[in-house]
């Protein structure tokens, strides 16, 4: 098998829609050269037959990689709600692998991964990675309700995981940042992914205690290769970075959380109309 | 082989397909995917003077057959493309059009006359119709006088050859352009994007922190062709058809009105080698019919 050590644009069969639920899916591609992306990374996907509409890619975690690639998709819009109806052997464009990985585990130090819905994809493309090197991490996965849990017990095979819901539907009655409160410990080393809120909430947490924190953040972005810069990220320490070429996954006390109206944890509450 | 080379003014290309400003980076991006230098020529992100961080996010989002984006002109400034993005380009043998931007003719003179001390500008790319950026842009670009100012002074800063950006927004392109031309441009190249909104319904707000954004991709090719098609009646100096181009075929529908290059933008997100794909396209339909590239300019039209 040759591996694929750089960035390529490759048209590729659906192998497997597998949906759980209405809103979550998981898309299995046959890429027979294989694709060697490591867990944090992304990639650029679009329907090879949509034509002009949807137009542009969207930028998916890799769930696995190798001869058969997949990505965990969550229904939001136009494009994710045609990879939802898609059919085996329908083709792809595949634009990848993008962006870096999350930074490897430190000695000493136990990794925690918090996921929150649909952010489970590069954490369980990482658990698995760091179980075959004999490495069980701890896992906190919540969801508003227990439909917004999938993959859990995939995860749970790995892992030592802690769910929580919002609605108290199943596991943990509450957030995943309260269980986090609850049981980080000094020599943790904490990896997350979610809404921008949760992970806002991780980095405080994270910070106060001294706790190395990664965040894996997610952006809309247009070409996902560092060209059309639709994805800036504010930073502490240098401005602008870019989410496709400098992340996705970040040092947490490196955001800029909440810095301008538009930060990541910022995303704004509907405006209100007056009755 | 069919000949694809097209002449815009003194400078030769050795295919009509270039890359768009702000679709293409600085040309350094692609190693992973082509060789850039086989096509005719890239169009540089935009540069000031000075470098800019440019917008806050969201900066960009979809709309039908199109996309919004409110980028601000994030660059590294000429200083820092002269001296870490230039040499690269011109090892490696690349057709540079380098885009500049100010807020002032005193700023575009001097980003000119720093260019000119660099070998390796095949030419320079006014954008006086930048949509979203306070200052400068769209203001110069909708004013034929003022167009005609920057140009002219421009002109006298550097031998390089001089093409300007039209706006889509100015009342009358045409007057724009001919002044352009009056005032020693080289070349035109129609257009930039239309400004545009999106509001998010859930939100009750506009999808991008700066509001309303530059209209590009396919949504905009009709009105780009039809402004290539009506410029080329009204101007003799050669026009680069810019909006919305796909394909090969796209490509050549702005040859066939009047174009004598085009630059491929927004097509570039969706596929990076989308420039090479296209330029290769082009030579297939020539050589198919036994034409060279400079046979279909302007032949569409009565």
């Amino acid at each position: 098998m040759t591996v694929l050590s750089r960035r390529e644009l490759i048209t590729a069969t659906l192998l497997q829609r597998e949906s759980i639920g209405e809103q979550y899916h998981v898309l299995t591609f046959d890429v027979p050269k294989g694709i060697a992306a490591e867990p944090g990374q992304f990639t650029m996907l679009r329907g090879a037959e949509w034509g002009e509409a949807p137009l542009l890619p969207r930028p998916m975690s890799y769930l696995t990689a190798g001869t058969t690639p997949s990505v965990l998709i969550k229904v939001a819009g136009e494009g994710t709600i045609r990879m939802a109806r898609s059919t085996p052997g329908e083709p792809f464009t595949l634009l990848g692998p993008l962006g870096n990985t999350w930074r490897p585990p430190a000695q000493g130090r136990r990794p925690v991964l918090v996921a929150g819905g649909v952010g489970i994809a590069p954490l369980l493309f990482f658990a698995r990675r760091l179980h075959e090197t004999g490495i069980r991490p701890l896992a906190i996965y919540g969801g508003r309700t227990t439909r917004d849990l999938p993959l859990d017990d995939e995860l749970s095979e790995i892992a030592d995981v802690t769910l929580a819901t919002e609605d108290g539907s199943r596991g943990h009655h509450g957030r995943v940042t309260d269980v986090l409160a609850k049981m980080l410990s000094e020599d943790a080393l904490v990896y997350t992914c979610g809404p921008d809120r949760m992970m806002a909430k991780i980095a405080e947490l994270c910070a106060e205690r001294d706790v190395p924190c990664e965040v894996s953040l997610e952006t809309p972005m247009a070409c996902g290769y560092g060209v059309c810069l639709g994805c800036p990220v504010p930073t502490t320490d240098a401005g602008y970075i870019y989410a496709c070429t400098q992340g996705p996954c970040i040092d947490a006390r490196r955001v800029a959380w909440g810095k301008g109206e538009h930060a990541p944890h910022k995303r704004p509450e509907p405006k209100r109309i007056a009755p | 082989m069919t000949d694809q080379a097209v002449s815009v003014g003194s400078l030769t290309l050795k295919n009509p397909i270039l890359t768009a400003s702000g679709c293409f980076g600085y040309g350094l991006e692609y190693d992973d995917f082509y060789d850039v230098a086989t096509l005719g020529g890239i169009c540089t992100k935009g540069l000031s003077l000075h470098p800019r961080l440019g917008n806050a996010p969201e900066r960009i989002c979809e709309t039908p057959a199109g996309m919004l984006n409110a980028i601000g002109l994030a660059n590294v400034g000429v200083e820092v493309f002269c001296a870490e993005k230039l040499p690269k380009l011109r090892a490696r043998g690349v057709t540079v059009i380098a885009n500049i931007f100010a807020s002032s003719v005193e700023d575009f003179v001097a980003i000119a006359e720093r260019l000119d001390a660099e070998s390796g500008v095949a030419a320079i790319e006014l954008n006086v119709s930048c949509p979203n950026v306070k200052e400068g842009g769209i203001e110069f670009g909708k004013d034929p006088l003022m167009s005609a100012r920057v140009t002219e002074a421009v002109r006298k800063a550097t031998r390089i050859p001089l093409w300007v950006k039209m706006s889509p927004e100015a009342g009358d392109i045409a007057a724009v352009a001919k002044a352009c031309e009056a005032a020693g441009a080289d070349a035109v190249t129609a257009i930039n994007t239309i400004r545009g909104l999106s509001i998010d319904s859930e939100l009750r707000r506009a999808r991008l922190a700066n509001s309303t954004g530059g209209l590009s991709g396919p949504a905009l090719r009709p009105i780009a062709l039809r402004i290539v098609w009506e410029l080329a009646g009204k101007v003799s100096i050669p026009i680069i058809g810019i909006g919305g181009i796909f394909t090969a075929r796209d490509a050549i529908e702005f040859l066939l009105a009047g174009a004598t290059a085009v630059q491929v933008g927004t097509a570039n997100f969706s596929d990076p080698a989308a420039a090479k794909k296209i330029a290769d396209g082009v030579r297939e339909y020539c050589e198919t019919r036994g034409l060279a590239a400079k046979d279909l300019i302007g032949i569409a039209r009565p």
